[in-house]
């Protein structure tokens, strides 16, 4: 076995995914790899985020949507009838374009997680978690004297972090990001793309943005969509400074018609 | 490169860029054509001409540059955009070297006169015809992103080096007869050399031009032609 066959985490096989009779993604397939940063990129409406959904099956939730093809996760396909969706998305975290803090203290944002999944019973366990969560998320020193106030109370920058430690919190072993930091101005958006860094250590990381600066600096590999289609997929350096494929060109460059 | 940027100034911008490398090559290509009139001629005065005229190549350089460095931090330009930059920034800066070996040349030329060795004169202005008939082909090759062209005046700085090897053993032998050649010998080499640091540097270009046009860095090193570092030649040999 090859050192990338045992980090590869997910490999997904002739991906579609219909909402009613739209197609909105036409046969997909990519591996993403643990402590990797993998970016999905392309112009809205191309598919990149409902791919990104198909990782946890957060399509299940949506009205008309039906997902074909293999998704396997170490190997395990996650949409088989045996696969425990809330055990899933624990292993699978995802985090969101805008910060969306529980209307909980921030201990409560971190230990609610922990909680539901029976992952501590005593008060003490409950304080570690929520400590090494809010460290790994870059956020302990700044709210470590306050954890009873809300979420809601933190900047927008300090509410993404509370919102990556919260999926950090139940020991996830992939970490979806839509958009994560477009809500963000760019002090915290650099806050968080360091977060990203450090996180690729133990977790595999799947990133979808519109910034196509923050892809090259945060991502080792990325795929680009368009129209429901992968175009091309690569190690990041070789996207960004010679691309193959004239779309990518034509879409990294800014010249997308 | 197609010109087609959503933000149509980005395009402005690049194709300025653009333009500026083709005029700096330009100018190169004149400063070289000027030292060996200047050569052939005997004449200070031309010589003089070429030597302000370098002042041209400095300025767009600079400006060059500057525009490079203000794209870099405003666009952050991406794939053949960023090389496109990247390869006008390097490019600049040889353009502006091969002037200089131009400029070093013509103030050689006095001293040069004090010998009626004409001959050699001849071997130094061949070998400069070369290096600028390769210097328009690879300005040419930029302009037409012509990589296969890029790569044949690459294969032509071989003939330049072998040129100025034997032009090498031939100065030697004259100063070892005659003293009084030493001096305009001397600096019939070192304008020889220069013409031989100009070809090295339009593989240089060359060698540019495929990345701008291929995306890949040329590793595989040029044979070099230049034997003269171990030219050994004894006053009593053969």
């Amino acid at each position: 076995m090859s050192t990338e066959d045992a980090k590869l985490k997910f490999q997904t096989r002739g991906v579609h995914v219909f909402y009613g009779d739209k197609e909105a993604i036409k046969g997909v397939d990519l591996d993403i790899y643990n402590n990797e940063v993998t970016a999905l990129i392309g112009p809205s409406g191309c598919g990149k985020s409902t791919y990104l959904r198909c990782l946890n099956r957060m399509n299940d939730t949506v009205d008309g949507a039906k997902v074909t093809g293999s998704i396997l996760l170490d190997g395990t396909d996650i949409y088989d009838r045996k696969v425990d969706v809330v055990q899933l998305r624990a292993r699978v975290g995802m985090v969101f374009q805008k910060p969306n803090p529980f209307p909980k203290s921030i201990f409560e944002n971190i230990a609610y997680g922990p909680r539901i999944h029976g992952l501590a019973s005593k008060k003490s366990e409950y304080d570690a978690i929520v400590e090494t969560s809010l460290k790994k998320a870059g956020l302990w020193n700044e709210v470590s004297d306050r954890l009873d106030e809300p979420g809601t109370s933190l900047s927008g920058g300090q509410q993404q972090r509370l919102c990556i430690a919260r999926a950090i919190a139940v020991s996830p072993e992939v970490i979806l990001m839509d958009e994560p930091c477009s809500a963000l101005d760019p002090i915290a958006t650099a806050r968080v793309e360091e977060l990203i860094d450090e996180l690729r250590e133990n977790y595999a990381i799947v990133i979808v943005t519109h910034s196509m600066q923050q892809a090259a600096r945060v991502s080792q590999k990325t795929a680009f969509f368009h129209l429901g289609e992968i175009v091309e997929r690569g190690h990041t350096e070789q996207i960004f400074t010679n691309p193959r494929e004239e779309r990518t060109r034509d879409y990294i460059t800014g010249r997308f018609g | 490169m197609p010109n087609d940027h959503i933000v149509s100034s980005y395009d402005k911008e690049l194709e300025n860029l653009r333009s500026s490398i083709a005029r700096m090559g330009g100018l190169a290509e004149t400063q070289i054509a000027g030292a060996v009139d200047a050569l052939f001629k005997r004449s200070a005065e031309r010589a003089e001409q070429v030597v302000e005229a370098d002042k041209a190549l400095d300025d767009l350089e600079i400006a060059i540059e500057k525009d490079a460095i203000s794209i870099l931090a405003r666009r952050q330009p991406m794939a053949s955009d960023l090389r496109e930059i990247v390869s006008a920034l390097k490019m600049s800066s040889i353009l502006e070297r091969i002037g200089d070996y131009s400029k070093n040349i013509a103030k050689r030329v006095t001293a040069i006169n004090e010998s009626d060795n004409f001959r050699i004169v001849r071997t130094v202005g061949d070998m400069a015809h070369l290096v600028q008939k390769m210097l328009k082909d690879v300005l040419d090759a930029y302009i037409d992103q012509d990589a296969v062209k890029a790569m044949d005046v690459w294969e032509r700085d071989a003939p330049v080096d072998e040129l100025y090897n034997s032009l090498f053993r031939e100065l030697l032998t004259y100063m070892m007869e005659d003293a009084r050649a030493i001096t305009p010998c001397t600096h019939l080499l070192f304008a020889a050399k220069n013409v031989e640091r100009m070809g090295d540097h339009v593989t240089n270009l060359a060698e540019i031009v495929f990345y701008l046009v291929n995306g890949e860095i040329l590793e595989d090193t040029r044979p070099k032609g230049d034997r003269t570092s171990f030219t050994v030649l004894r006053p009593h040999e053969d």
